[in-house]
């Protein structure tokens, strides 16, 4: 007989918190976990929906079990139990501390600045994070028209700080957006019309030191040296520095590289695939385990 | 600034009714809800559709159900907006949205999130603007890019588009730094779908609130849909849970599961795969006139297309008592687990 989410719950602390061997993991499960990884338990999280929630969803119930999640539409520190869909969805409003609105989460929260940790999404990205989720070509006249900022510039400019997750193509990691959504630590001054550090144009604000620090693609994971400027920190199993490379359409640093991004763990894997998304809904299949924890888990 | 010293006795109405008298061709519209999963008032945008309202000028903090519906039919021509998405994780993109405004047939205006937060806060409160440290050096601040003052819409002709899209200026006070000036949003009409509405018009939902409240006090007009009317008196025992008060509402519309297929906390769930549904109708033209017909044109009421939808599909939705959604209906490949305490919790506690 399937065991019961409690006793699948007494399991997790048996799971071995090894690395699993390539082959018994998917790609989509180990960007969750790297996303996961980027939370410390005493963050104030502020995520958009998509794989952003899953991973912080992860870590909630892994390594930052007392990590604070704020969803957009107005939830405050929900204990989430079935995975939601959108960051209003009643799901992740489970047992939140309050509820109220997008004046909340914008103005009491963000503004007020609380929130210690940004996880969002992005259709491009430039060497120094400045993100893209509104068009390609002509502002007026677009090639490609995307969604719009949406909560993204208002999170990644106010959060202390801010990791992105993006699809890593040619044409999506670039020198300079077409249209920058969100500024990272380079941006224009429109007063001036020049191009400068964020922290010049932002000055005296309490924002100025706030932006980019993590990115998490398909291929690899990044982050920002002392001139805001992108790197290499490690690359994902099976993938080499130069198809890094390749798939970027800047000069990327790779000076500063570790080594191979960790694997997630057999633990992570069973967290992920049992209780953040047991709905398949972000994942796309379940992947089987290797026999010896099979057993355990289903014996 | 538009209504001193002025309150309102709401009036309870027919869906139709309420459509026909409050919305006008040309309007300023905001809907309430959030993205398509969230409280839409679906049926008013729905009834918008089948009696041919056009040119309707939605301000929004993003889209729905409803700025997906109107565009169906092309009556949307202005959408300020912060996001215009409507499904998130069943359907991101408004792809039929995209296709109106690359045809050159919408004017867009993007804001942020926040920003439409607080431009709504403003216009709640009566305040002519709001400062907001909206991110300098994003191109939303771009003075090239204005798309209602390129449009000519910005000449004051219409005393509730603002004459410039924001303003940027030194913090005068406390010396830190520049902030941006965002315009109040103001509206014709706002429509909300909320659980409990008194027959007088205070109202109440559960779940998240977005600017519901916000819009209600921003707008001229303001149209409440319920899933109950329920005696003033009832809902005065608990005032703090009631969100509206009853001054601010010109109509009331009792519609159950009129916010479909979006969700209604502890009445019932989101329809994600008729959502998905509509996301890939929406995906040509023909999909969609079909989808349209079959929807919105054929059935003759509300409760017609509710019928359609199937009893068995609506029990699978009705929300779990204590959660305030279904653990029954299969959103994605496989059942909800049977949870009895969130994983958070038991490892950590609160």
């Amino acid at each position: 007989m399937a065991k019961t989410m409690e006793q699948l719950m007494d399991l997790i602390d048996k799971i071995p918190d090894e690395p699993a061997k390539v082959g018994e993991f998917i790609l989509p499960e180990l960007m969750a976990i790297q996303i996961a990884h980027q939370v410390r338990d005493d963050d104030v999280v502020f995520a958009g929906t998509g794989l952003p929630m899953v991973g912080i969803m992860t870590a909630n119930f892994i390594n930052a079990p007392h990590a604070l999640l704020i969803y957009e539409a107005g939830i405050c520190d929900g204990k989430t139990m079935h995975v939601p869909m959108s960051v209003c969805d009643q799901r992740a409003a489970n047992m939140c501390t309050s509820i109220g609105g997008l004046v909340d989460t914008f103005g009491f929260y963000l503004q007020q600045g609380f929130v210690s940790l940004g996880f969002l999404g992005g259709a491009a990205i430039d060497k120094y994070g400045g993100v893209n989720v509104t068009s390609i070509g002509d502002y007026y006249k677009p090639s490609h028209r995307f969604t719009g900022s949406g909560g993204n510039s208002d999170i990644g400019t106010m959060a202390k700080r801010v990791a992105y997750i993006i699809l890593q193509e040619k044409r999506r990691f670039l020198e300079r957006n077409e249209y920058t959504t969100t500024p990272g630590w380079w941006c224009w001054d429109f007063k001036t019309n020049e191009w400068k550090p964020k922290k010049e144009v932002w000055k005296g604000t309490p924002f100025a030191e706030s932006g980019p620090e993590a990115v998490v693609t398909n291929m690899g994971n990044y982050k920002f040296d002392k001139n805001g400027e992108i790197y290499l920190e490690s690359f994902h199993p099976g993938v080499t520095v130069e198809q890094i490379k390749e798939n970027c359409g800047f000069n990327l640093n790779v000076k500063n590289v570790k080594g191979e991004t960790k694997k997630p763990t057999y633990r992570e894997l069973f967290v992920l695939r049992e209780f953040v998304d047991a709905e398949l809904i972000f994942l796309p299949q379940k992947v089987e385990y290797p026999a010896s924890l099979k057993k355990l888990i289903e014996g | 600034m538009f209504k001193r010293g002025a309150t309102k006795k709401a009036q309870i109405m027919s869906l139709e009714d309420a459509v026909k008298t409050y919305i006008k061709d040309g309007m300023m519209v905001a809907f309430g809800g959030f993205t398509g999963f969230n409280r839409n008032p679906s049926s008013v945008a729905w009834q918008m559709v089948r009696q041919g309202n056009k040119n309707i000028h939605c301000i929004d903090r993003h889209g729905g159900i409803c700025t997906w519906l109107l565009n169906s039919v092309g009556a949307l021509s202005v959408y300020e907006t912060d996001w215009m998405g409507w499904g998130e994780m069943a359907g991101k993109l408004d792809v039929n949205m995209e296709r109106t405004y690359k045809a050159g047939k919408m004017v867009l205006e993007d804001y942020s999130h926040g920003a439409m937060a607080m431009r709504f806060l403003a216009g709640a409160i009566g305040a002519p603007f709001i400062p907001y440290y909206a991110p300098q050096g994003s191109d939303l601040y771009n003075p090239k890019y204005d798309a209602l003052g390129k449009a000519g819409k910005r000449d004051g002709k219409n005393v509730k588009i603002p004459r410039k899209k924001f303003m940027e200026m030194a913090d005068p006070f406390f010396n830190t730094g520049n902030v941006i000036l965002l315009p109040a949003a103001r509206c014709d009409v706002a429509v909300i779908h909320a659980t409990q509405c008194g027959q007088k018009g205070t109202a109440r939902w559960r779940g998240v609130g977005t600017i519901d409240k916000e819009i209600c006090f921003a707008a001229d007009k303001v149209i409440v849909v319920a899933e109950e009317i329920v005696a003033e008196s009832e809902l005065r025992k608990m005032p703090e849970s009631n969100q509206i008060p009853y001054f601010v509402v010109d109509a009331i519309v009792e519609n159950p599961w009129g916010a479909y297929p979006s969700a209604v906390p502890f009445y019932y769930d989101y329809d994600a795969p008729f959502m998905r549904g509509m996301d890939a109708a929406s995906r040509n033209p023909e999909d969609m006139k079909k989808w349209l017909d079959e929807w919105v044109f054929s059935p003759k009421s509300w409760e017609e297309m509710m019928t359609k939808v199937g009893a068995k599909r609506l029990l699978d939705l009705k929300a779990d008592s204590t959660t305030g959604y279904s653990t029954r209906i299969l959103r994605g490949k496989k059942p909800a687990p049977r949870m009895t305490v969130p994983l958070s919790v038991a490892r950590s506690g609160y």
